[in-house]
């Protein structure tokens, strides 16, 4: 028994013990002074960042206007993307008219458009949420797209022949087989979105975490970029882990392929 | 090529679209920042006979290949090493999957500060965010080679290197390009929003430059040739892979996005 456990635990240090390693050299660089401290803060001053900007909310409101614009983006292409994909599957007039716009379009790096983004729709939280809107709604498209384009005929024949009609085959039928492409289309989009709305604060705005980093890289205080760096990470994190949740509550049938 | 109803209905949309803004530009209906397309093209003749053009183009193509190539030979290697050497995989999973939820365009501060405006911020960044979807597709690559595969190939007494070479690489090579495509989208955003943020040369640098002049048309024939590059390059990467997977593709979701 003991053993086992010693075992147990030994597997767990073998597996994990890369990023308090990673934490030791970095204190050791910096405290050694190998590497100048103020590009490289030592871990305790990230922390101390890090709890200083989350205690007077800053961190907080920065990373809330984020994530704000980032799900909004992302839910308006998912409300939009996937009924736009259910129907390029099933007309050949909307797949003709579309198919060209969206696979011709998927490997254009988007974030050249920004610019003018900025023109049409100002610099604020508008020209973000419709950027992230534009980036995600290629993904979801063109995976939900060959989703409900993989659809068994044999499936919807069935249910024609037990008497069902078109508006009960497409919410009983289709959608079920779909949703498993439905979401992984939403969960490649989903840190597309945070990505992208970090981008775009980046290049320009006066709030959210794109801009804490800038203007905190600007005054060489590099603690809190790391400590911004950090909540990134973490609010990417909960996104995905959220997006899971609701993956296993909805495609309860179907584990997810990690 | 034989046109039918089906790629007629392919060309309505785009040549639409093109038309209406032509029309409307010239009409003077459209906001200033939308040149009519034919204003576009000029500027883009204009740009490439006054050779304005080609060094911005040199420097971003430069930087974006130079990282692209660094990072996914960085990816491949890590990634095979991680997927084959538990020791390696034990080191690397934690790192990565800690700093794969963030966007790496938030260390570009930190890169502008180590290696300044010039190629090597770029490049090294570039390399960054390129090398995680690699390795994390190499890595899943070698994990998922069918282990029957493995076993006969040990049973005719074949040495190592040539299981490696003849066995794991071949049978890795759709995933690792999966992985590799990824990794090329990157590069272009990354690429972008660290001309826009801080350069001095680029196509990023002509367009915001043209911004400033107040030189609508240069900048959108910029953007113009920023989403040609990405296009373009995507397509020879497919072309890659399709003459590397000869017969390994057909069917699969690559072979329709085509």
């Amino acid at each position: 028994m003991r053993s086992l456990a010693k075992s147990r635990a030994w597997d767990l240090v073998a597996r994990w013990y890369s990023i308090p390693l990673l934490l030791v050299v970095w204190q050791a660089a910096v405290g050694s002074g190998l590497v100048e401290s103020r590009l490289l803060p030592g871990p305790e001053r990230v922390l101390a960042a890090l709890v200083t900007d989350l205690g007077n909310g800053a961190l907080g409101y920065h990373a809330g206007v984020t994530l704000s614009r980032a799900l909004a983006g992302f839910l308006l292409a998912a409300l939009i993307g996937i009924p736009f994909a259910a129907a390029m599957a099933r007309s050949t007039l909307v797949r003709n008219l579309f198919e060209p716009i969206f696979f011709f379009g998927y490997p254009v790096p988007k974030i050249a458009l920004f610019p003018v983004f900025t023109y049409v729709f100002g610099i604020g939280t508008p020209s973000k949420v419709a950027f992230t809107f534009l980036e995600c709604l290629y993904p979801i498209v063109v995976t939900c797209y060959f989703g409900f384009r993989g659809v068994e005929t044999r499936l919807i024949w069935s249910a024609q022949n037990c008497g069902a009609g078109r508006a009960t085959i497409l919410r009983r039928v289709i959608l079920p087989a779909a949703l498993p492409s439905i979401f992984s289309g939403l969960r490649i989009a989903l840190p597309v979105a945070l990505i992208v709305v970090v981008i775009t604060e980046m290049i320009g705005d006066s709030i959210g975490l794109g801009y804490y980093i800038t203007i905190w890289s600007t005054r060489f205080t590099f603690a809190n970029v790391y400590a911004a760096i950090v909540v990134i990470g973490i609010c990417g994190l909960v996104l995905d882990q959220g997006m899971l949740l609701i993956r296993r509550r909805a495609v309860y049938w179907q584990r997810e392929v990690a | 090529m034989r046109v039918n109803a089906t790629s007629l209905q392919h060309w309505i949309v785009p040549v639409l679209a093109l038309a209406a803004w032509e029309v409307f530009g010239r009409a003077g209906l459209l906001p200033r920042y939308l040149s009519a397309p034919s204003a576009i093209l000029l500027a883009l003749w204009e740009l490439m006979s006054t050779g304005e053009l080609y060094p911005a183009l040199a420097a971003s193509l430069y930087r974006v290949a130079g990282g692209f190539a660094l990072g996914t030979a960085a990816g491949v290697v890590v990634g095979l090493g991680a997927g084959l050497v538990p020791g390696v995989r034990h080191f690397f999973d934690p790192l990565v999957s800690f700093l794969y939820a963030i966007p790496k365009i938030a260390f570009l501060p930190i890169f502008l500060l180590l290696f300044g405006l010039g190629h090597a911020s770029k490049v090294s960044i570039i390399a960054f965010s390129c090398f995680f979807p690699v390795f994390i597709a190499s890595r899943h690559a070698v994990l998922s080679v069918n282990r029957i595969l493995l076993w006969a190939a040990q049973n005719m007494g074949t040495p190592r290197a040539t299981i490696f070479f003849r066995v794991v690489i071949p049978a890795a090579a759709p995933q690792l390009f999966s992985g590799v495509r990824i990794g090329l989208a990157h590069a272009f955003v990354v690429l972008f929003a660290a001309e826009l943020i801080g350069s001095r040369a680029g196509l990023g640098n002509l367009i915001t430059s043209a911004e400033e002049w107040v030189r609508f048309d240069e900048m959108l024939a910029g953007i113009l040739c920023f989403a040609v590059l990405g296009f373009a390059s995507d397509r020879i990467l497919l072309a890659i892979r399709a003459r590397v997977l000869r017969g390994q593709i057909i069917g699969t979701q690559e072979q329709v996005l085509r």
